[in-house]
């Protein structure tokens, strides 16, 4: 997983950038106090993080995946105009899958969320839409070949 | 000790809780909950080691991460709408159900939800310190919050979708379509994606000769 680049929207940027900071502030805090430091008692703290005075090792583990992420990002950003009537990161596409109607954003694999229509880029239905227009058909191969019609492409990524 | 025996009898009961996408698809003697966290266990571990990663923390996701189930059961992307008759039931499970973003959501929000409650509840007597950490790899699981609970995300589907090749080649159910489907659009991760054209050649060569 070394050099590999996370394609990742400006909002989940902003995201991860908060957490990372808090995370350094509970470490921080917990090694000269070796108590929980007064972040955990907020009740807007994200939940997840409350656990995560209880063990130090994973609040480093997170700590590194936050660094690396971080560190190894690119940001998705909308098309050029001129550019946009292409699939590309970001794209929501309406599409006809063998004959039902769905709708997909696509995204990298770390915001990748099949069940909420987010695709990854490095899925075979992501990489395979990739590079298309309206209009277009692309068989995605499988002992079921699947069929998808490009319908619409909207770039609305902020 | 008497909250750890009570806790090692409430996940005794994924031993006998048939998974539920087998039952609505008329499977005879379909797998278990725990028969499945089995087989995902010794995946995660040998499919992982092909990677740099905590093996130890994902042998532990492996193993708790459908212990929710005791009490929020196994929920399936077709319960929302799933018809009584027979009949009708068959047909759609010829389908992928795909569902507008509002329904996608709620959808997700609900069986989190659910499911998150669930996990508490089973927790709760534990001593704190053992509570603490299925929390966490469980929300690891849940929301990827490391390369370990986005890997074991893949390989947990994965033991699913080898299973349903199993229960085709034995019984001709489930129908094929909507799980190449929805395996084209979730799998993303290397080693599953060579996995899966493996599994494709072992169960799908007459379709592939074509």
């Amino acid at each position: 997983m070394e050099g590999k680049i996370y394609y990742i929207t400006k909002k989940k940027l902003n995201e991860l950038k908060k957490e990372y900071a808090e995370l350094m502030e509970i470490e921080k805090k917990k090694s000269i106090t070796q108590e929980a430091p007064k972040i955990l008692e907020s009740e807007d703290l994200n939940p997840e993080f409350v656990s995560f005075q209880e063990d130090i090792g994973f609040l480093r583990s997170r700590i590194d995946e936050l660094g690396n992420i971080l560190e190894h990002h690119e940001l998705i950003k909308n098309s050029a105009k001129d550019k946009q009537t292409i699939v590309g990161l970001g794209a929501k596409v309406k599409v006809g899958v063998d004959g039902e109607k769905d709708e997909f954003l696509i995204v990298g694999t770390l915001e990748a969320n099949p069940a909420l229509g987010k695709i990854s880029n490095e899925s075979p239905v992501g990489k395979a839409l990739l590079g298309h227009k309206v209009g277009d058909e692309v068989i995605v191969a499988s002992p079921v070949n699947i069929k998808y019609k490009i319908k619409n492409i909207k770039y609305e990524i902020n | 000790m008497e909250n750890l025996i009570d806790f090692f009898n409430k996940v005794g009961k994924l031993k006998n809780m048939p998974r539920r996408g087998w039952v609505i698809n008329d499977i005879k003697n379909p797998e278990s909950i725990a028969d499945h966290i089995f087989r995902a266990s010794l995946m995660v571990w040998i499919l992982g080691s092909k990677k740099k990663l905590n093996i130890e923390r994902l042998l532990k996701t492996a193993l708790i991460h459908d212990i929710c189930e005791v009490y929020a059961g196994d929920i399936t992307p077709y319960d929302s709408f799933l018809p009584k008759d027979a009949k009708k039931r068959k047909a759609l499970m010829k389908t992928w159900p795909r569902f507008s973003d509002k329904q996608r959501k709620m959808l997700q929000k609900k069986k989190y939800k659910k499911e998150e409650a669930a996990l508490n509840k089973i927790i709760k007597d534990l001593p704190r310190e053992i509570g603490a950490e299925i929390k966490h790899l469980w929300l690891d699981y849940e929301k990827g919050l490391t390369k370990e609970g986005r890997f074991f995300k893949q390989v947990d589907r994965l033991e699913n979708f080898l299973q349903a090749m199993e229960y085709y080649k034995k019984y001709k159910k489930p129908p094929q379509g909507p799980w190449w489907k929805w395996a084209r659009e979730f799998f993303d991760e290397s080693i599953s994606l060579e996995f899966i054209d493996e599994m494709a050649k072992k169960f799908h060569h007459d379709k592939l000769r074509r």
